[in-house]
């Protein structure tokens, strides 16, 4: 599904991705994890063309990202992505942050939207919020919202940046609970998280990323039980304390 | 009580008349240049920003007064012609006024925060959607108070055409003054007219404060 080779990418003079290569399969959830600063959530920007990168090639269901020929807009539709800082429309009620990109790019029927958009909301447990405005609801809320409106476009990626780093601990879960069900239910994923919790429940594949480059890769168990490089072991020994 | 204000009332009115006029051509033509400063403001392009950031600073940190002054005794200089007192105001107004809108519309694009133009860009919606679904209507919103007030402040600012003879409200009602000697009710009436009107202003602004914050 997605075929990342030899991505290096640079802010300037500083390198933020390093020879980056990582292929994730459909179905498949992959959690990304790693120091601040060390390229993860850079990484999940240039899979949706958010960032452009100056080396290397990623290929999302085919279609190569870096190719300028490539309709960035159209690609976007089929990967949802979630920010740490939800970042919902603050003009608009839940129920229309959901339906705005399913009626002004896939020209649904509002009515049509507001339906999937009902339904969306009910599998991320807040049908009751549906016409609330951000700022009344709690970051969990919004967060939920959040995830529903990316699931509105129906994507076959869904890509999430650090989804639960800006919410109060007891709201973590009601986001990690959508997240999982979504994972069981055959979702495509690339997660940002240190949600341990979450990664060895879901994960096919965790990555551990730092300056940059991936340092270490496995299967849950063996990469939580027997990290194979020191950097990694340390961080695991911070996470997980 | 108020004989000198009744006697003479047609001709204050006619000075209030010219008053709303000149915030009319004010703002009609500050706003929209004040736009384009602000666009010019957030531009990446080195040619249009330097430009126009130089000419805000030098505005900005000028008095109102001296623009006036310069315009109306400095440009039939430059130009060889005399200017007449309305025009010549109205000018002064636009230029001065079109950089504090500018810096109203620079501060309200710069509030959106970029994140939420990417959750845009992230569900597939183009530039042109983006900015105008997300971008534009959340500006809005935030500047609307700002502006209106912006707008009650070039309305008294108004009174200083005064300086170059242009016979507003308060010159008509000093003019009064100097045949009636009715100083306290004439100023009083001038600054009554002036309290209710942007009051009514401020209290618009304030609606507009209220709706940002029920709709988030």
């Amino acid at each position: 599904m997605i075929q990342i080779k030899n991505v290096s990418k640079w802010f300037g003079d500083f390198q933020v991705l390093r020879d980056i290569n990582e292929q994730v399969k459909e179905g498949q959830t992959v959690v990304v994890c790693g120091p601040s600063g060390s390229g993860k959530s850079t990484l999940l920007r240039c899979i949706n063309g958010l960032e452009p990168f100056q080396k290397g090639e990623i290929t999302v269901d085919g279609v190569s990202v870096g190719d300028r020929a490539t309709n960035l807009y159209k690609l976007r539709t089929e990967i949802g992505m979630v920010f740490q800082r939800f970042e919902l429309y603050p003009h608009m009620t839940a129920l229309q942050n959901i339906t705005l990109a399913p009626m002004k790019v896939r020209n649904r029927p509002k009515k049509k939207a507001q339906d999937h958009a009902m339904r969306l909301l009910e599998r991320v447990g807040i049908p009751e919020k549906a016409n609330e405005y951000p700022a009344n609801l709690s970051g969990g809320q919004q967060q939920r919202v959040a995830i529903a409106r990316s699931l509105a476009m129906e994507p076959k990626i869904m890509m999430f940046d650090e989804p639960t780093s800006a919410l109060d601990p007891e709201m973590i879960k009601e986001v990690l609970e959508v997240m999982i069900d979504l994972a069981k239910g055959g979702m495509t994923m690339i997660v940002v998280t240190h949600e341990m919790g979450f990664a060895r429940e879901v994960a096919d594949e965790i990555i551990f990323m730092d300056e940059g480059t991936i340092i270490e890769r496995g299967t849950d168990i063996n990469f939580f039980q027997n990290p194979k490089s020191p950097r990694t072991k340390d961080f695991l020994d911070k996470i997980l304390i | 009580m108020f004989d000198a204000v009744v006697n003479n009332l047609p001709f204050l009115m006619g000075g209030f008349w010219v008053t709303v006029k000149l915030m009319f051509f004010a703002l009609a033509g500050g706003i929209p240049l004040g736009i384009l400063v602000g666009l010019g403001r957030i531009s990446r392009k080195r040619w249009v920003y330097y430009p126009v950031t130089l000419y805000v600073n030098v505005i900005r940190n000028i008095p109102l007064i001296l623009v006036i002054f310069w315009f109306y005794f400095v440009m039939p200089i430059i130009i060889g012609r005399p200017l007449d007192p309305f025009p010549s105001a109205v000018i002064s107004f636009i230029i001065f006024e079109a950089t504090y809108f500018g810096e109203i519309i620079r501060a309200g694009y710069q509030s959106v925060s970029k994140g939420q133009i990417e959750a845009g860009y992230s569900t597939g919606l183009t530039y042109i959607q983006t900015t105008r679904y997300i971008l534009v209507p959340i500006a809005l919103r935030r500047m609307l108070p700002s502006m209106i007030t912006q707008s009650i402040v070039t309305y008294q600012d108004t009174c200083l055409a005064f300086v170059i003879g242009l016979p507003e409200f308060i010159r008509r009602a000093r003019i009064v003054d100097t045949l009636e000697v009715r100083s306290i009710q004439l100023f009083g009436f001038v600054a009554i007219v002036f309290l209710i009107t942007c009051y009514i202003g401020s209290v618009m602004s304030r609606r507009f404060e209220v709706k940002e914050q029920e709709g988030g």
